[in-house]
């Protein structure tokens, strides 16, 4: 692997670990997998890419309108698919099955409201290469690189300065305390939810950059999920670093002769499974496990 | 060979910060009767799920008849012999009475997966001995009228009982009961007692009880074990349990807390 | 306005694909979102051993039907074992790791362009039977130990295991026959249509399943049963679009969680008078 690889391995990883951890977060609080995020995806990026086309603005003012839109979509998918839920106390089951047909109600509406055809983000700089001594790194690879980084820091912010996040964290380590203590468990979900729709907007302004729009980009939810389970499911940092270490071994294969962009999914699948296999804690190597 | 059935040697277990269990040690005579007591969160509960294989144990051993059960899977210890019942009652509510027993002689069903699906022969002769199997241990609880009913809709108590009818068709030689008297009136009370006694004789068990009624404690253990942060706080025979200063202070000082 | 022959075979074969889907959710409360991808292996590999290889259908099928197994065996090993949402992870992973694969290697599956030139072997008689005997085997399944021990390991995994049950031994088990059923119904529908392309093993159509077994209710063979037949034919006969039909499903199940989280029959089973004769008794009320 060189560094050319390496730099372009980070971004693209960087773009995963968002990603990944939206999805870790509701899985945190709500103990369950949120497949409804992969339909964040799809609309923000579709919401990122009328943004940038109807109102003619730059990067950064797309990022932060989408990223509102999709604060507001995982607040709306809280309500209308898990609140009920968990004020009647429902089994587990009930949550996946939720959150599967939402996503793929949001990929249909997707389809329905733009058909299956592929759209393209505007270009939003001149210049399409920046240059660091001897290597080159795409402009659009370096801001999700920036924006990434600096979107998981605020992250990290909320979750360890403010009142919020002392709540959220509370709330992922014991539901029943946090409950018995007074907290505002509801208020505390949707906020969660809201940051987590928020992340999904800058992920999704970046895959409909990275490929073309269409309506089954939010798929690439599969990223998070194998993030997650190479980093441990429901851990944040194992979830960035699984994140990164994918980003990486994709840009790798890619350059592998017979591998290539095609089978690289496949290659990185059963590298999965291995892992599986030899550390099912991941690499933050802690088991969830039930309560007796 | 040991001469206890059952026997615990120095177990350890921790949470995280908090230490759960700490160099326990327990035995269980063949045929005997013993208490853990103790205080909320004194780690009784975690030495039944370190027993059973729930939790890894992070030191020590546990002996059943002289043979190693610590690191086999759950399944496989309660096979060999060990089952139990949950504080926080866990009956498979999918399932009605009479299933939620035959879930424990399932495993060890007549019957093939072939059977099963074709709907062979061996299935339905295996059904039949299971389900009278079940009805006798249903029986013996005074379930049986209840066979067909869900487990949701019965009374507090008689989930108790359910519970204990299918630890008992596990076939098991050590039995744990997890708070086993816990909302029922004092003439459930002592109906259970009496109950336990009997299966206690019928099926020669070995019992290990967590109890908060010390009423239930004192008439039914030949030795307590009181636990305290984990640790051993005293062990001995309830008559002189019930005298041991330290004993009286940690009870107490719960009792306040409260 | 009548049903074509082309909607009802289509509902056959998703009523063998439900029958898996309600071993692994209805039964046992794991969730697949690679069911179809078991199917395109059954597909993929029982037409291409008849188109490239001349060989004979019923072998060629048997060859597919293993194929899904032994795929279903590689994904559940490294799983079942782990926490239920890694059934789902990975089995969506795998969805994605089989649409590369089929996209990819061109020469073998024809890539994005499909697998053409299956011969017509399916008929409406044959799918029919077909479906009726997946039913029947998962009919036998549910009341038998097996289903029983299912269903243990379905509301409470830990009770189960100290009741002795071997949940993860279960759980593959199960695992590995909806594999077998998903490859099945793969197999008639390649030798269907005479045609298969990647696009159509999607995770949409493993949720699809998964919706018409939640629908009947969990646990309820003939509750997904009807739904597999009242999902599948009623928006062909209100002639719906694709993305519309979807649409009403998201919307028809997001109002049953919400108000009637039992589904259509909650555990109960319609055809339970017919069942008794079958099993005698204890089924439920």
């Amino acid at each position: 692997m060189n560094i050319q690889q390496l730099l372009n391995g980070l971004s693209l990883g960087s773009v995963y670990s968002i990603i990944a951890v939206g999805f870790a977060l509701v899985f945190n609080i709500l103990k369950f997998s949120n497949f409804s995020h992969g339909g964040v995806l799809t609309v923000t990026a579709y919401a990122g890419y009328l943004i940038a086309t109807q109102g003619k603005v730059g990067l950064i003012p797309t990022l932060l309108l989408t990223s509102l839109a999709g604060g507001v979509l995982a607040v709306l998918i809280e309500r209308v698919a898990f609140r009920r839920l968990r004020n009647s106390k429902s089994p587990v089951i009930f949550y996946f099955v939720s959150s599967i047909t939402m996503g793929i109600l949001l990929e249909n509406l997707i389809t329905i409201t733009f058909s299956s055809n592929f759209y393209s983000y505007p270009k939003f700089f001149e210049q399409t290469i920046l240059r660091l001594g001897n290597f080159q790194v795409a402009v659009t690879d370096f801001w999700m690189f920036v924006i990434s980084v600096l979107a998981l820091s605020i992250l990290m912010g909320i979750l360890y300065r403010t009142k919020l996040g002392v709540a959220i964290r509370a709330l992922s380590m014991d539901p029943s305390t946090t409950l018995l203590m007074g907290a505002p468990v509801n208020q505390i979900i949707v906020s969660t939810f809201f940051v987590v729709g928020v992340l999904g907007g800058i992920a999704g302004v970046f895959l409909g950059i990275n490929y073309t729009l269409y309506p089954q980009l939010g798929q690439m939810i599969v990223k998070g999920f194998i993030a997650s389970v190479i980093g441990g499911l429901g851990n944040l940092s194992g979830a960035v670093i699984g994140a990164l270490l994918l980003g990486l071994l994709e840009v790798f294969l890619t350059g592998v002769e017979g591998i290539g962009s095609g089978l690289a999914p496949v290659v990185i699948f059963l590298i999965t499974l291995v892992f599986l296999i030899l550390r099912p804690q991941g690499i933050a190597g802690k088991i969830i496990q039930e309560k007796v | 060979m040991s001469e206890w059935v059952l026997e615990a040697r120095h177990i350890s277990k921790r949470f995280g910060g908090v230490q759960a269990v700490q160099d326990f040690s327990l035995h269980l005579p063949q045929g005997g009767i013993i208490s853990i007591i103790g205080p909320n969160g004194a780690g009784k509960t975690t030495v039944f799920n370190l027993i059973t294989g729930v939790y890894p144990l992070d030191s020590g051993e546990i002996l059943l008849k002289g043979e190693q059960i610590s690191g086999l899977p759950q399944h496989v210890i309660t096979r060999k012999g060990i089952a139990r019942t949950f504080q926080n009652i866990r009956l498979f509510l999918g399932l009605n009475v009479l299933e939620n027993v035959l879930t424990a002689l399932d495993p060890d069903g007549s019957y093939s997966f072939l059977d099963a699906v074709l709907q062979l022969p061996p299935k339905k002769r295996g059904e039949r001995d299971s389900k009278s199997r079940g009805m006798e241990l249903l029986r013996m609880v005074g379930l049986e009228p209840y066979a067909g009913e869900q487990p949701a809709n019965l009374p507090y108590g008689l989930q108790r009982k359910l519970e204990i009818a299918r630890a008992l068709a596990a076939k098991p030689k050590v039995l744990l009961l997890d708070e086993p008297a816990a909302g029922l009136n004092p003439r459930e009370v002592q109906d259970f007692i009496e109950l336990v006694y009997r299966l206690h004789q019928d099926h020669s068990l070995s019992i290990i009880l967590i109890e908060h009624r010390m009423q239930v404690v004192m008439e039914m253990s030949d030795w307590i074990y009181v636990m305290n942060f984990g640790k051993l706080l005293a062990e001995g025979l309830p008559t002189e349990v019930q005298k041991n200063p330290e004993v009286i202070k940690a009870y107490i000082g719960e009792e306040e807390s409260c | 306005m009548g049903i074509s022959v082309s909607v009802l075979v289509f509902t056959c074969i998703s009523i063998i694909g439900v029958s898996g889907v309600f071993l692994i959710t209805g039964l046992t409360g794991m969730f697949s979102l690679g069911q179809a991808s078991f199917m395109a292996v059954g597909a993929y590999t029982s037409g291409l051993l008849v188109v490239r290889f001349g060989f004979p259908f019923p072998l060629a099928a048997v060859v597919g039907v293993g194929a899904g197994v032994l795929a279903g065996l590689v994904v559940g090993i490294p799983t079942v074992r782990l926490r239920r949402d890694y059934v789902a992870l990975v089995t969506f992973g795998f969805g994605e790791a089989i649409i590369a694969i089929l996209n990819n290697l061109t020469q073998i599956t024809g890539g994005a362009m499909g697998l053409v030139g299956i011969p017509p072997v399916t008929t409406l008689p044959f799918v029919g039977i077909s479906a009726m005997l997946s039913l029947f085997i998962v009919w036998n399944f549910k009341f038998s130990r097996f289903g029983r021990q299912c269903i243990a390991v379905r509301t409470d995994e830990l009770a189960a295991r100290s009741m002795g049950i071997h949940a993860d031994g279960i759980k593959l088990l199960v695992f590995l026959l909806a594999a077998g059923f998903s490859a099945y119904a793969g197999v008639l529908y390649g030798f269907y249509t005479t045609y298969v392309d990647p696009g159509l093993f999607n995770w949409t159509r493993s949720a699809e399943w998964i919706i018409m077994v939640f629908f009947g209710g969990l646990g309820s063979v003939s509750g997904a049963v009807l739904s597999a037949i009242l999902l599948g034919t009623l928006p062909e006969v209100l002639r719906f679009a694709s993305e519309w039909r979807i649409l009403l499903y998201c919307i028809i199940v997001l109002a049953i969680i919400n108000y009637r989280p039992k589904g259509l029959l909650g555990e109960r089973e319609i055809f339970l008078s017919f069942g008794k004769g079958l099993r005698k008794g204890g089924g439920k009320p």
